[in-house]
C-alpha cells in the first residue's frame, strides 16, 4: 500500500463477512425480508453478533425514506448510527465507501454496508430539474449507451459479435453463481437473436431490474485480533477513489473518460498497475460498456477490449476475470445492492471461496460502479489479513 | 394537406419557438455575460461552461439545427407514447452544447455522423401543439 493513503488508519480496513439474498425479478418479498437475509448472513460469515455492529450504511434508490432503521431494528435496537445513501447504481459502492471512512478514521471498528432494493418507479432528479428536453428519452441509460454502442462499433469495426461476446461470457458466469438473477448459459446466437432493444443492443445485452440485497461488515485492522476474526477471511481494502464527469473534450468520451479517471486515482492509491489486476467488477449495465471500460480501466490497451474478450483475457482462469459474479447483465442489477455485491464476489474469491466459479490465485481486485453515467467510484481490494 | 403550424404552440416553449418561414425552429439560448458562449436551454439557472449565473435578459434565438453525430433506432417504447420504431440522435446544436433529439426520417440509411440538420415544427396528435423533430438540412427522405 502507497504511503499516506488514508485506508491505513486505525490499522487498515478489512472486510470479514459477507451476505447476500440473490437477486431476482420483482415480487412481493418485503425489501425488509431481503435486506435481512443479507445481514443475518454477513454476520454468520464473519462470525459476529448484531450488537456488535457499531454503525450502519445502507444503499438503496427506490424504497423510501429510512428504510435502514425500519428493517435493522428486527436485529434489536441497539442504538446503533444508521445512515442511508442514495446514488443511482453506485448507492451501495458509495455506502461501503462511508464504511471504510468511519472505520478508517477511528469513528468505529465494526460497520456494516449494505445494499437493498425493490424495483422502483425509476424516478429521476433530472426529470425534475425544472429544464424541458428536446427528447422524451435524453435522459434514459439505454438509449444513451446504444449511442456510445454505435460509436463504439463504427470506430472499432468489430461486428455486433464483439458485443455481445460479452453477454456470454456475463451470463455464463451467472450460470454458476447462486446468488443470479439469471442462471442460464446463453450462446453468441441467442444473444444476437434475442429482441432489439435500442441501436444495436439486444435485451440479453441489457441488465435485468429486479431487487435483491448485499451486505459486508468491515472492521479495522486493530480490532481483529480482539474480536477473534480468521486472519485468512479478512481481505483488505486499499483503495476508495470516488468522482463525477467532468466537461467532455470529445463527443461520447464523457463516461469513458469518468471510469478512467476513478480508477486511475484508486490504483495509485493502492500502489498497484491495472495489469496487476487479478478480478474486475465493472458496470456492464449494457454490454458495451464492459469492452470500453476495461480499456479505461487499464487492464488492455485502449482499442483492444473486444481482442481481450476474444482471446479469452477477461474470462475467469485468464488474465484478469471481468465480472466473474455475471455482471450486471448476469447476475443482475438491482441498484442499491449492486456495488456491495461486487465486493462480496471479490472478496470471496480472494478467499478462494467461489466454489464453481473460483478465478486461480486471485489477490487483488477492482469493483468499479458508474451512476447515471455522470458518478463513479472505484475500491480496490486485495490480500488478506494473514499477509 | 400541411396544417397551419402558426395556430399551434410549442410543446417545449422554454426550448423553441417557430421561425419567420412558419416551418423551421428557432432554438432558444442564453448568452453568457461572462465567457458569451450559448447554454441550452435558456432558463439554466448557470451557464453550462463557466457556472456563471444566467438570467432571461441573456436569451438569444438561433435557427434551430446543428450536426448529427450519432443516431441509433429506437425499437421499444421507452417511454409511454413513445412511435416505434423511431430514431434518436445526438446534435451538436451550438459550439460545445449536444443535445439529444427525435430524427424525422423513415430510416437510418438517410442518415451519417457529420451531416447537417436542421429543426422543424410537426404537429402533435393533440391538434393544440408542435413539437420538434431534426430533418437533413436538404430535407430529403424526411418524413415529417
Amino acid at each position: 500500500m502507497s504511503s499516506g493513503n488514508w485506508l491505513a488508519g486505525n490499522g487498515g480496513v478489512y472486510v470479514v463477512g459477507i451476505g447476500l439474498h440473490p437477486y431476482q425479478f420483482p415480487s412481493d418479498t418485503p425489501y425488509t425480508h431481503l435486506g435481512l437475509t443479507a445481514v443475518r448472513g454477513a454476520l454468520a460469515d464473519a462470525g459476529l453478533a448484531w450488537q456488535q455492529v457499531q454503525a450502519a450504511y445502507v444503499g438503496t434508490t427506490s424504497i423510501g425514506m429510512a428504510a435502514g432503521r425500519v428493517m435493522l431494528r428486527h436485529l434489536g435496537s441497539t442504538g446503533l448510527a444508521v445512515t442511508q445513501v442514495e446514488n443511482a447504481s453506485a448507492s451501495g459502492s458509495f455506502a461501503f465507501r462511508q464504511a471504510c471512512m468511519e472505520v478508517a478514521h477511528g469513528i468505529s471498528d465494526v460497520v456494516l454496508a449494505m445494499g437493498v432494493d425493490k424495483h422502483g418507479d425509476g424516478r429521476r432528479a433530472a426529470n425534475k430539474d425544472g429544464l424541458e428536453r428536446l427528447s422524451d428519452t435524453a435522459t434514459i441509460p439505454a438509449v444513451k449507451f446504444a449511442l456510445m454502442a454505435r460509436s463504439y462499433l463504427r470506430e472499432h469495426g468489430g461486428g455486433m459479435e464483439s458485443m455481445a461476446k460479452v453477454a456470454v461470457k456475463n451470463h455464463g458466469n451467472a450460470a454458476l453463481n447462486p446468488y443470479a438473477q439469471f442462471r442460464k448459459p446463453r450462446t453468441l446466437e441467442q444473444v444476437l437473436a434475442s429482441p432489439k432493444v435500442a441501436g444495436d443492443l439486444t435485451v440479453q445485452q441489457c441488465c435485468p431490474r429486479g431487487e435483491g440485497a448485499a451486505a459486508v461488515l468491515l472492521v479495522s485492522g486493530q480490532a481483529l485480533a480482539r474480536l477473534g476474526l480468521d486472519p485468512a477471511r479478512c481481505v483488505r481494502v486499499h483503495a476508495s477513489a470516488a468522482s463525477s464527469e467532468r466537461d467532455e473534450t470529445r463527443y461520447g468520451d464523457g463516461p469513458i473518460d469518468l471510469v478512467r479517471d476513478s480508477a486511475r486515482a484508486a490504483l495509485e492509491q493502492a500502489g498497484i498497475g491495472a495489469t496487476e489486476l487479478d478480478l474486475l467488477e465493472l458496470h456492464d449495465a449494457f454490454s458495451v460498456e464492459e469492452l470500453l471500460y476495461s480499456e479505461a480501466v487499464g487492464v488492455c490497451q485502449p482499442g483492444e477490449g473486444a481482442a481481450y474478450l476474444e482471446r479469452g483475457d477477461s474470462r475467469i482462469g485468464g488474465r484478469c476475470a471481468i465480472n466473474a459474479s455475471g455482471g450486471l447483465i448476469g447476475m443482475g442489477h438491482p441498484l442499491g445492492p449492486t456495488g456491495i455485491g461486487q465486493v462480496a464476489e471479490i472478496v470471496r474469491q480472494i478467499r478462494g471461496e467461489a466454489e464453481g466459479r473460483q478465478h486461480p490465485a486471485a489477490r487483488w481486485g477492482m469493483a468499479h460502479m458508474i451512476g447515471l453515467g455522470s458518478v463513479a467510484i472505484a475500491h480496490v481490494l486485495g490480500g488478506t489479513a494473514r499477509g | 394537406m400541411t396544417p397551419d403550424l402558426t395556430t399551434l404552440q410549442p410543446l417545449r416553449p422554454t426550448l423553441y419557438r417557430l421561425a419567420a418561414d412558419g416551418r423551421s425552429l428557432d432554438f432558444l439560448f442564453a448568452q453568457c455575460p461572462q465567457c458569451r458562449q450559448l447554454s441550452f436551454p435558456a432558463n439554466a439557472p448557470g451557464c453550462m461552461h463557466c457556472g456563471h449565473a444566467i438570467d432571461a435578459s441573456a436569451q438569444v434565438a438561433r435557427p434551430g439545427g446543428g450536426t448529427l453525430l450519432e443516431y441509433v433506432t429506437l425499437h421499444v417504447a421507452m417511454v409511454p407514447g413513445l412511435p416505434t420504431p423511431s430514431i434518436a440522435g445526438d446534435i451538436r446544436i451550438a459550439e460545445q452544447v449536444v443535445e439529444e433529439g427525435v430524427i424525422g426520417v423513415a430510416d437510418e440509411s438517410l442518415l451519417a455522423p457529420g451531416m447537417a440538420l436542421r429543426a422543424v415544427a410537426v404537429p402533435l396528435p393533440s391538434g393544440e401543439h408542435y413539437g420538434c423533430h431534426f430533418v437533413p438540412a436538404d430535407a430529403r427522405g424526411a418524413t415529417t
